[in-house]
């Protein structure tokens, strides 16, 4: 199959990460997007390990699987405990840091 | 030797520093032990050098410790040389400045900062010391800036005093013209002779120049102002009267016996440059007259006993100046030996009386004083007729050779000025002697009873000093022999002129002239204030103003300066100075408000930021 294609869904899938991110407020959908963002590298790496016949990529698609995973982790406990404080799972009013 | 002089030289300093920074550690009793015992020391070093010195025939020596900086064309490193000259001041430095440590003790006593006095009396002690013995001008000027600013410190004791702070002020104003001079002479030096060495310049000037050269003439002249504002010679005599404000024995150790003749000492040091700028010599000459005759008639109508001391001082130093422009400079360095002893002993008699009295100098209010300070009055009646210039006392054989040098060679108006003075000198020392401790009491009834005689650390110290006093001219005196003071200098090379090494006393018509004078003197003073003291009206105005010159150089110098400083705090300082520093706090402010509205604490504004940033990046690496 041509490199392009996957090239071009992996775009798309950053694209709908970042959107996601930009203009969703619930915390879970924003942690959903960001998931997103981080496949849609995956399958670029994968998509040119196998391009090439290198698998230098696909040890650093096991790397990232890892992170996000311990990310997940630890991000979930986040909005569980913000929850928790707040009863609200609106990233907007996560605004404690304001300057 | 070198051990010994590092010792005396920087005991002091060490003694400073430590009761500085422990002046609340250690007790009142232990501060005094402390400051007494490094000055001791330090005499005991001098004095052993000095034991060196006569027993061994030892030449000058240079001791070099460090280069201090090492710039070509600068190229100042830090030497000491020890030669008869330095050794006779460090000798008196030390010696009068124990004395004088001793005695305050007992006239501190009472105040709040006993370690601050002392603290300040031994940085004095030092940079003192730094200035006799440097070996390099700029060194020479270091110890020169030390003591300036030992004496503002001291001058300002009681700071909390307006007129003390104000005096203390004005010393170290009027000082910095006169340094002003010294250091324009200094950089002439370093610019001439490519070292600020006193041992190559002085050996390397009589080959460079020719007698009289204007180039010489003016670095000469300029070295003298810095010596005049020091000295407190016409027309920067101004701060010593008023510094007269800080505490008696400050006055005695830095007013009279040493700060004041460190330009007499500048000018004896470079008397080998000095002898070949006849003009300078003779400028000398005449301000030295003119300050010996000029401070005397304002000593005359003096209320105030200290000030009558003060002025007293800036005439003596004028007659050293006097013996130094008409190259005695041996005269002029036995003139400054016995008026180290006298006038130290005159100071702290006074001091005694100050002291018992509560600080209060004024002679309206003493008088009949003989009979509560039993002891003091007979040390001040020896300092007052070691200074009146009688015979066999120190003053006499010293103002006696000056004379004699000044008629000698061929100063007619010089040495009338100079006989004037002596006379007028025996006048008033007998008119505060008198003021003072004889005739009628003028204090009230419950303070005589307050008032009592000195304790005996007080009066111990003066003693010293009046046996000082009676026998000091005797170092200048030797019956048909060289005397110690002359054959001990003469290897600096300021023996008499003419190469004669006969410094001894001749008697001739000058000094008859002189004591007949001061004895009439005497005795018409003291007639004076004795039986017709009712007659008199209140002291000259005009003598008691000093010619009214503070006026003067307050309306040409100080209000104009005031004027500008005025219009620069209303007009230029508000607008210019602190309005710019406002505007660039001000705009710094504004600027971070509008970054501020960035950190929202949206973390969505944060990502929108971000990718706007990448996608920016992207674009920069993509063309």
């Amino acid at each position: 199959m041509d490199i392009l294609f996957f090239i071009y869904i992996s775009m798309a899938m950053f694209a709908v990460g970042v959107i996601g991110v930009l203009v969703k407020r619930n915390a879970l959908i924003f942690f959903l997007s960001i998931e997103l963002m981080l496949n849609a590298a995956n399958l670029l790496f994968v998509a040119f390990a196998r391009q090439w016949g290198n698998e230098t990529g696909l040890v650093w698609v096991f790397f990232v699987l890892v992170v996000a995973a311990a990310e997940a982790a630890v991000g979930l406990a986040l909005i569980i405990n913000l929850f928790r404080s707040k009863q609200i799972v609106d990233v907007d009013q996560y605004n404690v840091l304001k300057g | 030797m070198l051990y010994a002089v590092l010792l005396g030289l920087f005991l002091p300093l060490v003694s400073f520093l430590g009761l500085m920074s422990a002046s609340n550690i250690i007790g009142r009793r232990l501060t005094g032990f402390i400051a007494c015992a490094s000055v001791l020391i330090s005499f005991v070093c001098f004095s052993s050098l000095l034991w060196i010195y006569t027993n061994t025939q030892m030449q000058p020596q240079t001791f070099f410790i460090y280069h201090w900086i090492p710039v070509s064309g600068i190229d100042a490193d830090f030497t000491l040389y020890i030669d008869p000259l330095a050794l006779l001041m460090t000798l008196i430095i030390t010696g009068i400045g124990f004395l004088i440590h001793l005695y305050s003790i007992g006239y501190i006593e009472h105040e709040e900062d006993f370690a601050r006095y002392f603290a300040c009396l031994n940085f004095f002690i030092f940079a003192m010391l730094l200035l006799v013995l440097a070996g390099n001008l700029l060194l020479l000027f270091a110890g020169w800036e030390g003591v300036g600013l030992a004496s503002y410190l001291l001058v300002g004791y009681w700071y909390h005093r307006p007129a003390a702070a104000q005096a203390a002020t004005k010393a170290f104003v009027v000082n910095r013209i006169g340094d002003c001079g010294f250091l324009i002479a200094l950089l002439l030096t370093f610019q001439i002779f490519g070292t600020g060495e006193i041992t190559d310049v002085t050996q390397r000037v009589a080959q460079l120049f020719a007698i009289g050269a204007p180039l010489l003439t003016l670095m000469t002249f300029l070295y003298f102002v810095g010596a005049m504002g020091k000295s407190a010679q016409l027309p920067l005599q101004v701060w010593l009267p008023d510094a007269m404000e800080g505490p008696t024995p400050v006055s005695a150790l830095i007013h009279a016996a040493t700060m004041v003749t460190a330009g007499v000492y500048l000018v004896v040091r470079m008397h080998d440059v000095y002898l070949l700028t006849p003009l300078t010599l003779y400028i000398i000459a005449i301000i030295g007259a003119a300050t010996a005759l000029f401070a005397a008639l304002c000593a005359l109508a003096q209320t105030d006993l200290k000030r009558v001391l003060a002025y007293s001082t800036i005439s003596q130093l004028g007659y050293m100046f006097l013996a130094c422009g008409v190259g005695a400079f041996y005269a002029g360095m036995f003139h400054l030996t016995t008026h180290a002893f006298v006038k130290a002993l005159l100071f702290l008699a006074a001091g005694n009386v100050v002291h018992m009295m509560h600080g209060s100098t004024n002679m309206d209010y003493m008088g009949g004083l003989w009979k509560i300070f039993f002891k003091t009055r007979w040390l001040f009646l020896i300092g007052a007729i070691a200074l009146a210039g009688i015979p066999p006392l120190a003053i006499f054989f010293s103002k006696d050779l000056i004379l004699e040098q000044v008629h000698h060679a061929g100063y007619e108006l010089l040495f009338y000025t100079g006989l004037l003075t002596s006379i007028l000198t025996a006048f008033y020392m007998t008119r505060a002697y008198y003021l003072t401790f004889l005739g009628k009491t003028r204090l009230e009834e419950k303070i005589i009873k307050v008032v009592e005689e000195a304790p005996s650390i007080m009066t111990g110290p003066v003693t010293a000093l009046a046996v000082l006093s009676i026998i000091g001219g005797f170092l200048g005196y030797a019956f048909g022999a060289m005397p110690p003071l002359e054959s001990f200098l003469h290897k600096v090379g300021i023996g008499l002129p003419g190469n004669q090494p006969s410094g001894n006393f001749v008697f001739t018509l000058e000094t008859l002239a002189s004591t007949v004078g001061a004895l009439l003197a005497i005795a018409l003073a003291y007639t004076i204030y004795s039986k017709y003291a009712q007659r008199l009206g209140a002291p000259l105005q005009v003598l008691k103003k000093a010619f009214y010159i503070d006026q003067i150089y307050d309306l040409l110098f100080v209000n104009p300066l005031k004027f500008v400083a005025s219009l620069i705090t209303r007009f230029i300082e508000p607008k210019m100075i602190e309005g710019s520093i406002l505007a660039t706090a001000h705009g710094t402010q504004k600027t971070a408000r509008w970054l501020q509205q960035m950190q929202s604490g949206q973390i969505r504004s944060y990502v929108a930021w971000m990718a706007i940033g990448m996608a920016l990046l992207i674009v920069y690496m993509a063309f």
